[in-house]
């Protein structure tokens, strides 16, 4: 009897080898009915051939917009161009991946050492750009989804003072500097995170999201445009490329006669009027020259304020990170350990991670928003000191222009233009 | 259609599908607000009615109720995500139709209104910008200097010891009362192993990354004369349970203090067994907040050194549960003459020198250990050998003592486990001898390699190995004792479930076996048969272990009084002296003394 | 003439500033171009980090959710008593409402033979919450593990969830490996 126990003994333990060897509580068992195991599905991704398509399709309406507005001179072209815009890139591609979020693909590409982009992102990122060099912005009139649900909704705009649309017009440089901070960082993509229109394409997103979307929406019906002109962080850059476009839209297709007629149609307010030289006085002139010089003088003061000021808002800005915030939750709050509840600490002490690591990590984190501050409040500081300067610049102009970095190019204005080209 | 019906027309449109979009939102909404209030899927209703039908099992209207209440559940779900998706498309649609009406609408209405005269001073325009833009920069420039005063640097105040748990630990100290070792010499002193263990190890080279300031210094491994000197393992010398040492105090009472050289009190609680050096024993203790070791001259009680286990690398933020009747500090620590050797529940494996410096530390991995991990270290020809056998992927390990290096690192097969390693020299190697379930395994010292294995064992083994001659002695409550042949591939001698020790550890001499269990019974066996000799019932049990110093096994019960009895066939009881407090840890001897760890003192015996 | 000399010079410096800006996103491109790959990236979720945590299933931008509870059968133990579909301390092994853990009853027991079962998972009606995935890998073989299916995820910029995880465990794979399934597989049917 001794025996056989001891049998049974080894028996077990050689199956308890067996278990361990197969990391399986329960072995698959061996059917005797011809049972056949099913293989899980595996539905593919979206074929990446599918993907330069995307971009064989940007490429298209990146040229039909330029052709439409520049050569063609065709709002109703542009505006059944920015509609498919719209279905495709908007409702059917569902607004990923779009130009305006790629900047922070390409900013942590550039900072983080492993993380990889592919060759599409890159493409979205830089063929707008690339376009506005030369044809001004003709993306936002005919390739962007974001920019085409607000264009087709605009109804009845109303002209923005001056002041507003330049104190707003700070607005995305922020938005744009926070974006590469926090992509830099490898702390959040705010840009897709606050995405209002998304949503929308998606029939479907958090209901913050959608309500924001619809407030937006419904204002652009009088402040036409509102995301693209106040928040868009990637119309910073395109504004830059299109200021120095070679071939920008104009309104009149020949010689301006400056008959006024566009004035009203522009319903961003980027269209130029002219300045005749009677508004000056030698006066003025001195004035404004003492005046431009000595803010000139003052954007290193700017730029160095700037980077006091938003570096030491470091651990504020520094909170969005997860470390961070669930390091300084942990040190505040220390008898959260126990609280189950709270998934993020449960999964951390799950991890096996000690908390160490994890401030060191968070410390990190916190020390590059510190020299990233300087680097952001710098160039925040230089961009608020040169459009201040720049307000004591004046260019005498005769005829109607438009803006060439504030313009969409969306063609409404040729409309108006009661001149014809004559062949 | 002339422009009058038509603009009529469109402005109908637009009116109705403004209300049908207002319509389509507000149900949206509506929608969203129940889900939100009561999802389903979640309902208490069931659970609670689930709950019912626990305790009811056999209720069958019950069983229907809630079968239709599920159903009734998924169908809300499931309806209610249809909705949202068909609003979402009606609300899309109605909206297109509002867009387009209202776009028509406006086109047909616009009129080309007649230029504007200009009355916009552009320079005036712009002077006023340039007011605007500046407070727009000094206001997000004076936000961000405000965040940084409002906003408090959590990361800054951080002190490494701060995220322990501060809940209230039971300050339970336990004590491993050691036995007294008889000078009997054994054979195996006179082993070729235990002679060679002697000679100085040249490779062996303490590194001293932790501490920068120490020296480097060639490390001579200790002989094993030296470990006969001193009592500086669980168990004594090879953890074999016997001591070596003389006039070895019978007589003392801790209350009154006769006899008692010095008493202090331990700062922290553990179940460990002092182990002593030349003049120097050492102690750990460990609570949740911290893990430390001391070391106090033997001869006056003054604290020489008290230095903390912290800061190692893969140390867990929070300590791992771990039962009051364990505790962190449970494994006995080993020294070798040129460091002291600490593990902790947490799993650090921590060296410092004779004098306190910090040599080296690393975590083993904390262990999966449901009352916490407690076996002891043994350390012997430069290396400290762990049984590391923990709920999941449980190892045997040795360490290299210079460095810290895993010299070998093996998985087992075990079974958690909370016995000890015993060392025994059999055909010309040393083994390492460990009882756990299911095998009592002898791994080859020098490469880890398993000799043989038995599985004899079950349950949770706390017992370690006893050793004479080459039989092995195992037990475990709820399994057997067992006596195995160590020449012979651990082939059973012979068993017996007649007692069994829950976790005070067999030793054994002359031929004979003493084993006590925890419900007060000690137990001699005739060590070739199994026959047993005499067996004496205490009033309380024992979870520390017989140890034999000079032919006389002294043994410590729970409620701390020694137990002295003549290692023979007769078993007299020589003396019952009292400690005065409970103790666990096992009776350190030392030439005319014994150390004895109490539940919250340490005392010093001599005559 | 004063007025074409501005014009002139201010053309030329437009060009000069084109080509400034034409050369730094030529640099921009090819700085980004070294971390390019021709891959296409996805999300997916480690099973083995993954601690079922509940978020898969509330923080996805699709609804239901794009991730989905997927059974590897290759570990599967064919248990009679499953920790993923029955809930726990379940008396009689019945498939009615009150046993099953499953809020939307996706899964799908079908006698194969004595003691053994087969579960399949209905992917129309999981909501990737993970539940079974808790029940299975507590007491079975974890063999119930959550995948993002990609045939339904929009392949955001940003994965919502990932954000959100509380373990890490979703993370960016190439697109020709799109799945990381439990135990042996090397691909399956597709669907």
């Amino acid at each position: 009897m001794k025996n056989i126990g001891h049998k049974i003994v080894f028996l077990s333990f050689f199956v308890l080898i067996l278990v361990q060897a197969n990391a399986q509580r329960f072995p698959k068992p061996e059917f005797e009915s011809g049972y056949e195991q099913p293989s899980p599905t595996t539905p593919e991704p979206r074929s990446n051939a599918l993907e330069y398509l995307d971009v064989l399709i940007l490429f298209a309406s990146l040229s039909l917009a330029s052709w439409l507005v520049i050569k063609r001179r065709s709002r109703r072209g542009v505006l059944w161009l920015s509609i498919f815009t719209l279905l495709y890139f908007g409702f059917y591609r569902e607004g990923c991946i779009c130009s305006v979020g790629s900047i922070q693909n390409i900013t942590l590409a550039l900072f983080d050492p492993v993380y990889k982009i592919s060759i599409t992102v890159l493409i979205f990122f830089l063929l707008p750009l690339v376009f506005a060099l030369f044809f001004g912005r003709t993306f936002c009139a005919g390739a962007c989804p974001l920019g085409a649900i607000q264009d087709i909704l605009v109804f009845r705009p109303v002209s923005i003072p001056v002041w507003v649309r330049k104190a707003l017009g700070f607005i995305p440089y922020l938005y744009l500097g926070l974006a590469v901070l926090y992509a830099a960082t490898g702390t959040d993509f705010i840009i897709c995170r606050y995405d209002p229109f998304v949503g929308f394409f998606r029939m479907d997103g958090p209901y913050t999201m959608i309500i924001i979307g619809i407030a937006l929406l419904l204002l652009g019906l009088f402040f036409a445009r509102p995301y693209c002109r106040v928040f868009c962080p990637y119309g910073v850059l395109l504004n830059w490329m299109s200021r120095f476009s070679k071939y920008h839209m104009t309104i009149t297709p020949a010689e301006c006669i400056s008959c006024k007629l566009c004035e009203p149609s522009c319903p961003f307010d980027a269209i130029e009027i002219p300045v005749s030289e009677k508004v000056r006085t030698q006066k003025v002139l001195r004035q404004n020259l003492k005046r431009f010089s000595l803010y000139a003088l003052l954007i290193p003061v700017w730029m160095f304020i700037g980077g006091y000021a938003v570096s030491s808002s470091h651990v504020l800005l520094s909170k969005a990170h997860q470390d961070v915030y669930l390091s300084e939750l942990l040190i505040a709050h220390p008898e959260l350990k126990s609280d189950t509840k709270n998934l993020d600490i449960k999964a951390f002490l799950e991890s096996g991670k000690t908390f160490d690591e994890l401030v060191a990590n968070a410390s990190l984190i916190r020390a590059k928003f510190k020299s990233g501050g300087w680097f952001l409040g710098g160039f925040l500081g230089l961009v608020i000191g040169i459009m201040i300067m720049n307000q004591f610049v004046f260019r005498t102009k005769t005829i109607y222009e438009p803006h060439k970095g504030d313009c969409f190019s969306c063609g409404r204005c040729m409309d108006y233009c009661p001149v014809v080209k004559l062949k | 259609m002339n422009q009058e019906t038509k603009l009529k027309l469109l402005k109908q449109i637009i009116l109705i599908s403004a209300a049908f979009c207002i319509l389509v939102a507000f149900l949206l909404i509506v929608n969203f607000w129940q889900m939100k209030k009561s999802n389903p899927l979640e309902s208490q209703t069931i659970e609670a009615l689930v709950q019912r039908l626990a305790v009811d099992d056999n209720n069958e209207e019950l069983r229907k109720e809630i079968r239709s209440f599920d159903l009734l559940a998924r169908k809300a779900y499931f309806t209610s995500a249809w909705q949202v998706k068909t609003g979402a498309y009606l609300l899309f649609f109605g909206g297109v139709v509002l867009a387009l009406a209202l776009k028509i609408r406006t086109d047909i209405q616009r009129k080309i209104e007649p230029p504007e005269t200009i009355t916009d001073d552009p320079m005036m325009n712009k002077f006023v910008s340039h007011r605007w833009l500046l407070v727009t920069g000094g206001l997000v420039f004076t936000l961000a200097l405000l965040s940084a005063f409002l906003s408090n640097d959590y990361l800054k105040s951080y002190d490494p010891g701060q995220f322990v748990d501060t809940e209230t630990s039971s300050q339970t100290e336990t004590i491993e009362v050691i036995p007294i070792v008889e000078s009997v010499a054994t054979e195996k002193g006179d082993s070729a192993i235990l002679s060679n263990a002697v000679e100085p190890v040249p490779q062996a080279v303490a590194e001293t990354g932790g501490a920068p300031d120490t020296p480097k210094t060639v490390v001579k491994l200790a002989k094993a004369e030296d470990f006969k000197k001193n009592q500086s393992t669980f168990r004594g010398f090879l953890g074999q349970g016997i001591s070596f040492h003389k006039n070895i105090p019978t007589n003392w009472d801790g209350s009154s203090g006769t006899n008692v050289k010095w008493k202090i009190s331990l700062s922290k609680p553990g179940y460990n067994t002092p182990v002593i050096w030349g003049d120097k024993l050492f102690i750990a203790g460990a609570d949740k907040t911290s893990r430390v070791v001391s070391c106090y001259n033997r001869h006056t009680g003054k604290l020489l050194w008290e230095k903390e286990a912290d800061n190692i690398p893969g140390s867990p933020a929070t300590p791992p549960k771990t039962t009051d009747d364990t505790g962190l500090a449970a494994p006995t620590m080993t020294v070798d003459g040129n460091c002291v050797y600490a593990l902790f529940g947490t799993g650090d494996l921590i060296a410092f020198d004779l004098d306190g410096n910090r040599i080296w530390a690393k975590n083993l991995g904390v262990p999966a250990n449901h009352y916490g991990h407690s076996s002891s270290l043994i350390t012997w020809n430069g290396k400290i050998v762990v049984q590391y056998d923990t709920a999941k992927g449980g190892r045997m390990i040795a360490i290299n003592t210079a460095n810290g290096d895993f010299i070998w690192d093996i998985p087992r097969a075990n079974k958690v486990s909370w016995s000890s390693p015993t060392l025994l020299e059999s055909k010309g190697k040393m083994l390492i001898i460990t009882s756990a379930d299911p095998n009592v395994i002898a791994n080859d010292l020098e490469t880890g390699a398993e000799v043989w294995k038995s599985p004899v064992m079950s349950g949770e083994v706390a017992p370690s190995p006893g050793v004479f001659n080459n039989i092995i002695f195992v037990s475990n409550e709820y399994a057997k004792t067992v006596a195995l042949d160590a020449e012979n591939g651990g082939k059973v001698i012979w068993e017996t479930d007649e007692y069994l020790s829950e976790v005070a550890s067999p030793v054994a001499i002359n031929g004979l076996l003493f084993l006590a269990t925890s419900y007060g019974v000690l137990v001699c066996y005739d060590a070739m048969t199994g026959e047993n000799v005499w067996e004496k019932e205490f009033s309380s049990g024992f979870y520390s272990s017989p140890m034999i110093a000079e032919n006389k096994v002294y043994i410590i019960d729970m409620s701390g009084v020694m137990h002295i009895i003549k290692a023979d066939r007769t078993g007299t009881i020589v003396k019952e002296p009292e400690l005065g407090e409970a103790a666990f840890a096992l009776p350190v001897f030392a030439d005319g003394k014994i150390y004895l760890r109490g539940k919250s003192s340490l005392y010093c015996i001599g005559e | 003439m004063a007025e074409d000399k501005i014009i002139k010079r201010r053309e030329f410096i437009h060009t000069g500033v084109r080509f400034a800006l034409g050369i730094s996103l030529a640099g921009i491109g090819v700085a980004a171009a070294r971390k390019t790959t021709a891959e296409k990236w996805v999300w997916q979720i480690d099973p083995a980090k993954c601690t079922q945590c509940g978020r898969c299933a509330t923080d996805c931008v699709k609804s239901p959710s794009a991730v989905k509870c997927i059974h590897a059968y290759e570990v599967c133990g064919y248990c009679d008593l499953c920790g993923g579909y029955f809930k726990p301390g379940v008396k009689k092994m019945e498939t009615g409402g009150e046993n099953h853990l499953c809020p939307t009853a996706a899964i799908q027991r079908k006698f194969i033979e004595e003691p053994y079962f087969e579960y399949v998972i209905i992917e129309e009606l999981c909501i990737g919450c993970a539940k079974c995935v808790k029940g299975c890998s507590s007491f079975g073989n974890g063999s119930l593990h959550l995948q993002i299916r990609h045939n339904l995820c929009d392949n955001c910029n940003e994965c919502a969830i990932a954000r959100v995880c509380p373990s890490d465990a979703i993370s960016r794979v190439p697109a020709s490996q799109p799945y990381i399934i439990k135990g042996d597989f090397h691909g399956g049917t597709k669907a």
